[in-house]
C-alpha cells in the first residue's frame, strides 16, 4: 500500500504533469489575488474562453499556441473595450456577448479542422499528455509573469486599491491596467493546459478568494494564494493518477474544499467567527 | 492635536486658465473656468452636484485633459507636478474600497511611492516620514489595523496622513467632513490651518456650505463655470450662492418664519447641511413658513403677553 503511493513518481509523464501543474497553479494563485480584489473574475472567465480560437488557429498553422492565444485574447479585450465605449450596454452583457462569440468561433474551427487539436483537450485540459514544446511555452509564460509580479506587485496593488492615487503619483493607470490584463491572458493560456478552458477561471479566482477570507494583509494573501495554487495543483495531478479522473477536476475540487474550509473556519471572516462575534456582541449588550 | 509647525516652504501656485472640459458625448462639463491660487490659502470649491466640481478637481489632478485652456502647478504642466509629488489628494470616503486587505501603515506608505525606487522598497527616510505623518494625525497607534476597522473620522485621518507623507504642496480634499465626527473635524481644520501657514495650497471641494466660513480663506463658486472667485468675505454672498445653487439651496428666512420678536436672540438652529431645524426661546419648534400657522403664532404671542 505504502509503496503504491510512490508509483506516480516513477513515471516521467506523471512527474512532468505534477511539476508543470504546480508551477501554473502557483502563478495563477498569485494572480488570483489581483483578480478578486480588482473584481475581474468575469474578465478572467471571458479571457480564458476567448483564447480558444487563437489556440485552434495556432495548432492548425503549427505556430506556438501561446502566440495564437495571446493575439486572440487581445482581440477579445479590444472588442469588449470597443463595444463598451460605443454602446450603453452594461459591462457584463458586453463581456458575455464578446467571449461567447470568440468561444463559438473556436469550437467551430476545431470541429471543421479536427486534425489540429481535439476540442476535449482545449475544454478540459490534458496535462498528462502535454508535449515538451508546450511545457517550454508554459514555463516561459510562468517565468515572465513571476518576474513582472516580483518587480511590480506594489504598483499593481496600488492600481487595484486606488487608481487615482496611482495617477497623482505620476504612474500611468492605463499601463498598469494592460499589464494586469496581459498577465491574466497569458496565465489563462498556461492554465488551459492543466485544467482546460472551462475551469481556468476557478484557478484564477478560488485561491485568491480563499486567501482573502484568511488574512487582511495583501502580502500574506499573496503567500497563501500562491501556496494554495501550488499545493492543490500538485496534489490534484498526483491524485488524478489514482482516481484515473480529470486532472483539472481534481485540482479545482481540492481548491473548492479549501475555500469551503476557509469560509467556515476563517479566523476573522469565517462563518463560525462571525457567529461567535454576533453572540459576543449580544451578550455584551444584554448581560 | 497637531502642534508641530513646519518652516515656510518656497512659494507655489495653482493656475486654472480658461479651462473647458467636454464629455465624450459632446456635453460641456465646465466652460472657460479661470482662477489662480497662491501659497498659503485654504480655498473652498463650492457648487451643487453636477456643477462640475469633481470635473474641475480631476482637471487639476491631471486625470482628464481640458479640451481648451490649461492647468499649471508651480508654472509646470500637471505631468511634471505629479512626478515631483506636488499634488496630493484625499479621496471621498465612498470612493475607497474599505474591505481591501491593506493596513493603515500600508496606505500611508503609498504616499511615498513617488520617492521610492522602481521596486517601491521603502528606505529609512520614507518610513520616518510615514511615521511622523501618522503621529501628526494621531493615528500612529492604529498603524497595524486593517483600514475597514476604523471609524469615519479615523479613515479620513489616515488618508490625510497619506497626503502628508507624500509631502504635496497642493492638497486637494473631496468632501473631507462627510461622515466625520465634530472632534475630528476640528482636528482636521487645525491641521489644514497649519499646512496653510507653512505655505501649502489647500483646495476643498464641498457642498457643506455651513462649514466653509469656519475655515476657508477663499472660495471658488462654480456652476459649469466659475461664477465667483476671491476672498471669502467678497464672494460668499447670498447673491452668489443663490446664483450657484438656485432652487437647490435650502433656506430659512426668519422674517417669513414663525420665529417672533420675543424669541430674541435665543433661537437655536440645528442643521446637518440639509434643511435646518429651528427651536424658539422656550424650546418650541419653529416653522419656516408663517402662512397657515397664524394660530400658533397668535397663541405664543398671548403667552408672551401674559408674562
Amino acid at each position: 500500500m505504502i509503496e503504491n503511493l510512490g508509483v506516480p513518481f516513477q513515471y516521467d509523464y506523471m512527474l512532468k504533469a505534477m511539476w508543470v501543474s504546480a508551477l501554473i497553479g502557483g502563478v495563477c494563485g498569485l494572480l488570483s489575488c489581483f483578480v478578486t480584489l480588482k473584481g475581474w473574475s468575469l474578465m478572467g472567465d471571458a479571457l480564458s474562453h476567448a483564447v480558444v480560437p487563437g489556440v485552434a488557429i495556432a495548432y492548425l498553422l503549427g505556430a506556438p499556441f501561446a502566440l495564437g492565444a495571446f493575439i486572440s485574447g487581445l482581440l477579445a479585450a479590444l472588442g469588449m473595450g470597443f463595444v463598451k465605449a460605443r454602446t450603453s450596454l452594461r459591462e457584463d452583457a458586453v463581456i458575455g456577448v464578446v467571449f461567447t462569440t470568440f468561444f463559438a468561433f473556436g469550437v467551430l474551427l476545431i470541429s471543421l479542422f479536427p486534425a489540429g487539436i481535439s476540442l476535449r483537450t482545449i475544454v478540459f485540459g490534458n496535462i498528462l499528455g502535454i508535449s515538451n514544446p508546450d511545457v517550454v511555452q508554459v514555463a516561459i509564460i510562468s517565468a515572465v509573469t513571476l518576474l513582472v509580479l516580483a518587480l511590480k506587485w506594489k504598483d499593481l496593488v496600488l492600481f487595484c486599491f486606488d487608481p487615482q492615487q496611482a495617477r497623482t503619483l505620476g504612474l500611468n493607470p492605463m499601463v498598469l491596467h494592460f499589464t494586469l490584463l496581459t498577465l491574466l491572458a497569458a496565465t489563462a493560456v498556461a492554465s488551459m493546459q492543466t485544467v482546460g478552458a472551462c475551469l481556468v477561471v476557478a484557478t484564477l479566482v478560488t485561491p485568491g478568494a480563499t486567501a482573502y477570507l484568511l488574512t487582511d494583509r495583501f502580502s500574506r494573501m499573496l503567500a497563501i494564494a500562491g501556496g494554495i495554487g501550488v499545493g492543490t495543483s500538485f496534489l490534484g495531478a498526483y491524485a488524478s493518477y489514482f482516481l484515473d479522473g480529470s486532472t483539472g477536476g481534481c485540482i479545482v475540487v481540492l481548491q473548492t474544499l479549501l475555500f469551503l474550509t476557509a469560509l467556515t473556519f476563517g479566523p476573522k471572516h469565517g462563518l463560525l467567527a462571525s457567529r461567535a462575534k454576533r453572540r459576543l456582541a449580544l451578550e455584551g449588550k444584554f448581560a | 492635536m497637531m502642534n508641530t509647525s513646519a518652516p515656510a516652504l518656497p512659494a507655489i501656485d495653482v493656475s486654472v486658465e480658461a479651462v473647458t472640459v467636454t464629455y465624450n458625448n459632446g456635453n460641456v462639463a465646465i466652460h472657460d473656468a479661470t482662477f489662480r491660487l497662491e501659497s498659503g490659502t485654504i480655498c473652498a470649491l463650492v457648487g451643487i452636484n453636477g456643477s462640475g466640481k469633481s470635473t474641475l478637481f480631476k482637471a487639476i489632478m491631471g486625470f482628464l485633459t481640458p479640451a481648451k485652456g490649461r492647468v499649471r502647478v508651480g508654472g509646470e504642466p500637471i505631468r511634471v507636478a505629479q512626478k515631483r509629488n506636488w499634488v496630493a489628494y484625499v479621496p471621498q470616503t465612498e470612493e475607497v474600497d474599505w474591505s481591501f486587505p491593506v493596513s493603515v501603515w500600508d496606505v500611508v506608505l503609498m504616499g511615498r511611492y513617488g520617492y521610492m525606487n522602481f521596486l517601491r522598497i521603502p528606505r529609512a527616510a520614507d518610513k520616518r516620514i510615514a511615521d511622523e505623518s501618522l503621529r501628526r494625525v494621531e493615528m500612529w497607534e492604529f498603524r497595524d489595523r486593517q483600514i475597514g476597522e476604523l471609524s469615519g473620522g479615523q479613515k479620513k485621518r489616515v488618508f490625510l496622513a497619506r497626503a502628508l507623507a507624500q509631502q504635496g504642496r497642493v492638497i486637494l480634499l473631496d468632501e473631507p467632513f462627510t461622515g466625520v465626527d465634530v472632534k475630528t473635524e476640528a482636528a482636521i481644520v487645525a491641521l489644514l490651518r497649519e499646512l496653510r501657514d507653512s505655505g501649502h495650497i489647500i483646495l476643498v471641494s464641498t457642498h457643506d456650505l455651513g462649514s466653509v466660513p469656519e475655515f476657508c480663506d477663499q472660495a471658488v463658486i462654480i456652476n459649469r463655470t466659475v461664477l465667483a472667485f476671491g476672498s471669502l468675505a467678497e464672494v460668499f454672498t447670498e447673491a452668489n450662492l443663490s446664483m450657484a445653487f438656485g432652487g437647490a439651496l435650502r433656506q430659512f428666512r426668519f422674517a417669513e418664519s414663525t420665529v417672533q420678536k420675543h424669541d430674541g436672540r435665543a433661537v437655536t438652529v440645528l442643521s446637518d447641511d440639509e434643511r435646518p431645524l429651528v427651536f424658539g426661546k422656550d424650546g418650541h419648534l419653529e416653522f419656516s413658513q408663517r402662512a397657515g400657522r397664524e394660530a400658533i403664532v397668535h397663541a405664543r404671542a398671548e403667552t408672551e403677553d401674559d408674562q
